[in-house]
């Protein structure tokens, strides 16, 4: 009875010393640790090819070495990482440097804009004369909480539209496979694809008759269709934004260019070309269909499809898969800007050691180091730095692939996204307004105008509400 | 005399009483690890939802959004025909379960899989067998005659692939509650009702319906309350394609949280949604007591 009544009253206090613990025990490791080194913490993009990330954690090493720093490394694929550095910089628990593929268009834009990213024009002004110009834009951002432009990230690697093909498919479609053999006039390019799944179908209907001409993207979940459609939009010398940020899609000349992009889109897919599911494709299943043989070409925003290959099979990357630039524009019959989507770095407002971070950020874009972390990638992934573009590797003669790429970023006239003018177009962009109005025509059997019209309706909205 | 009775009734009230806050303490103290984490991760979050919820100015940009309301419809499109005809095909199911055969336990066995596998790699499969070019649901109704049916490119079918997952990876769990609702009904019942002379549809209709009544309702609700919070089988199956048009609300509310940084949209989403979740979970509280 005596024990059970000690136990009792005595139980509170026990639990409550037990909490009391759990809560201070952190505090006074912290206390404890205090004379420990500065730590930065780093979240970077996992790769796609696994010496990308071995040559990120060889840099991070060595600058922990050189600095006497420990650095908390970690990768994460980038639809997961995008949403996790969403909700630190919302919670405000954020890294000392983050560095995601879809920053540029999903966060940059609208948390530089409410300022919470640090300004890293120091970074960028020392990095300056070794940046590709049309780069460096994309770290061009407005901050809406002071009012003022400034560099709030900072751009180190880019993708641009390239397109890929069997060049075994077209020789046994009775067609010169040879890229230079190519047509690059807008009319004739298309009809090029088109035929020789024309071609391939009569041959063998029972081999060919699910293959495709165009693996072009149409859908409303793919990033890739948003980055298709707003090139060809340059194609036909279409504008959504004019370069102050201000809404002119709807103005007569670039209704008329969008309508003229949408039908082009629908057509191909309404005449058969491109496969029905291609309306509902993520990023990853055009590469998944041209890697099963089921399309001929593919649109595609990077060199990531001839890359994956040359891993895998050295055949199929220098002899197989044929790769080359788009035509020209059905306008003027003239070349037309490579939009260049540019991935950048960034360090948030809240981060615990934002000098240290800078440092790092240095540290890794020194040309020693980025040109290995860069080539790591294969060619996925194109500098945003003159001094490390001018490496062998990206002018390699014998490579078919790399070297194509190289020529359209350094060589033909590059601009960033809208997303860069204004960052309501990142939410345009999240909700893949031309994916939907693909939709719109294909499924629901709207008129490209009436879609045209919705779509553009949708932006002003979005505008009118960013304040 | 009574005196010393009312001492002792006071004496054992006070013994009582001072027993009674011993264990309410103890059990409280015990209880507090639980008490703690509940107040942390459930009231906390849901009382901050509400205040950010009460935020008028978030309502307009949400309901602005053309997809909403399609998407709203889509909700109660993909729960009630999920989970109707899910609770409807595993009552019926489980009365084949329920027989004493040795071929059943095995095909209960069998069953059970889908339930088993990770939702996951079971919406890819599901994906890559209704796609248009190569599917092999295509190629079997190309077999048999039947031209193919671009299943993910129509909202209809796209929306209908998603509740015939829903089902296919959750039947064999409701299943296996009803067959365990049908053996704690007590045999006699049946039994009467033989020498009653009662045929097997009025044995379920007078018998079996009645008993599991309340068990079909609770599940139900249940059922609707989880289906209605379901992310992953739209994310992965469609991803609201084609064009916007398959969303539901949790996917809504994740594009406007996580992709789009406006926690205050989502929050709206949610809100929206609120009320009717709030309603089933009372209606639910009600039935269980």
């Amino acid at each position: 009875m005596k024990r059970r009544g000690v136990l009792t009253w005595r139980a509170p206090w026990i639990a409550a010393l037990c909490l009391g613990l759990a809560l201070i025990g952190p505090g006074l490791a912290g206390v404890a640790g205090a004379g420990e080194k500065p730590k930065l913490v780093v979240w970077w993009n996992k790769g796609y090819y696994k010496e990308e990330d071995e040559g990120m954690q060889k840099v991070a090493e060595a600058f922990a070495r050189e600095n006497n720093v420990d650095v908390e490394l970690t990768f994460t694929i980038q639809d997961d990482l995008g949403p996790k550095i969403i909700s630190a910089l919302i919670a405000r628990r954020v890294p000392d440097v983050a560095f995601c593929f879809f920053t540029d268009w999903q966060i940059s834009p609208k948390f530089a804009w409410e300022g919470k990213l640090t300004d890293v024009s120091d970074v960028i002004n020392e990095l300056k004369p070794r940046y590709i110009e049309s780069h460096l834009k994309t770290g061009w951002l407005f901050n809406k909480a002071e009012n003022k432009w400034s560099y709030y990230s900072v751009p180190i690697e880019a993708q641009a539209l390239g397109t890929h093909y069997w060049k075994d498919l077209v020789q046994e479609a009775g067609l010169n496979p040879d890229p230079k053999k190519i047509p690059m006039t807008w009319k004739e390019h298309w009809a090029f694809w088109k035929k020789v799944q024309d071609n391939l179908r009569k041959k063998d209907p029972t081999k060919y008759g699910k293959l495709y001409g165009i693996g072009m993207t149409e859908s409303s979940r793919a990033t890739d269709t948003f980055y298709n459609f707003e090139q060809y939009l340059l194609a036909f010398h279409g504008e959504v934004l004019s370069p102050d940020g201000k809404v002119v899609a709807g103005e007569a000349k670039n209704r008329e260019a969008i309508v003229k992009t949408l039908a082009f889109f629908t057509s191909i897919y309404k005449e058969g070309y491109v496969p029905p599911d291609a309306l509902t494709w993520t990023d990853a299943d055009n590469n998944v269909n041209f890697g099963n043989k089921t399309v001929v070409m593919t649109p595609n925003p990077s060199i990531s499809i001839p890359a994956a290959a040359f891993f895998t099979n050295k055949d199929v990357y220098y002899n197989k898969i044929g790769s080359v630039l788009q035509p020209a524009s059905p306008v003027d019959g003239k070349g037309y800007p490579y939009l260049v989507s540019v991935k950048p770095i960034i360090i948030p407002k809240d981060a615990k050691e934002p000098a240290l971070a800078k440092k790092f950020i240095r540290y890794v874009l020194e040309t020693k180091h980025f040109t290995e972390y860069v080539k790591a990638s294969n060619g996925r992934w194109f500098p945003s730095f003159k001094d490390v573009a001018a490496d062998p590797f990206f002018h390699d003669k014998k490579d078919p692939h790399v070297p194509v790429a190289t020529d359209q970023h350094l060589n033909y006239p590059t601009r960033p996204f809208y997303y860069s003018y204004h960052p309501a177009y990142s939410q345009v962009y999240t909700e893949n307004v031309w994916g939907k109005a693909i939709s719109r025509v294909v499924t629901e059997k709207w008129s490209n105008e009436q879609a045209v019209d919705e779509a553009v309706t949708r932006i002003q909205t979005i505008f009118n509400a960013w304040k | 005399m009574n005196e010393t009775a009312g001492v002792a009734v006071d004496s054992s009230i006070a013994v009582h009483r001072e027993r009674w806050r011993g264990k309410t303490i103890l059990g409280l103290v015990f209880c507090s690890p639980l008490i703690l984490i509940f107040l942390l991760l459930v009231i906390t979050p849901i009382l901050y939802m509400l205040y950010m919820g009460l935020d008028r100015s978030i309502y307009p940009a949400v309901f602005s959004d053309p997809i909403f309301i399609q998407t709203t419809w889509n909700t109660i499109i993909f729960v009630g025909l999920a989970v109707n005809v899910k609770m409807f095909l595993a009552l019926v199911l489980s009365a084949l379960f329920s027989t004493e055969h040795r071929a059943t336990k095995i095909l209960a066995g069998v069953f059970l899989l889908p339930w088993a596998i990770p939702a996951l790699p079971g919406i890819l499969a599901f994906r890559w067998m209704l796609n248009g070019e190569w599917g092999i649901v295509n190629k079997v109704l190309n077999d048999l005659g039947f031209a193919s049916i671009p299943w993910l490119v129509r909202r209809p079918t796209a929306l209908g692939a998603a509740i015939t997952y829903h089902i296919w990876k959750y039947l064999p769990f409701w299943t296996l509650i009803f067959v365990a609702g049908r053996r704690s009904i007590p045999k006699e019942l049946y039994e009467a009702g033989v020498i009653d002379g009662t045929s097997s549809m009025q044995k379920f209709q007078y018998i079996t319906l009645p008993m599991l009544r309340n068990l079909y309702l609770i599940c139900s609700l249940l059922s609707m309350v989880f289906t209605l919070g379901d992310f992953v089988i739209i994310k992965i199956m469609t991803g609201g394609a084609p064009g916007d048009s398959t969303h539901v609300l949790a996917t809504l509310a994740y594009r406007y949280t996580f992709q789009m940084g406006r926690i205050d949209w989502g929050v709206g989403t949610f809100v929206t949604a609120l009320p009717i979740t709030l309603m089933f979970i009372f209606i639910l509280i009600r039935w269980v007591k």
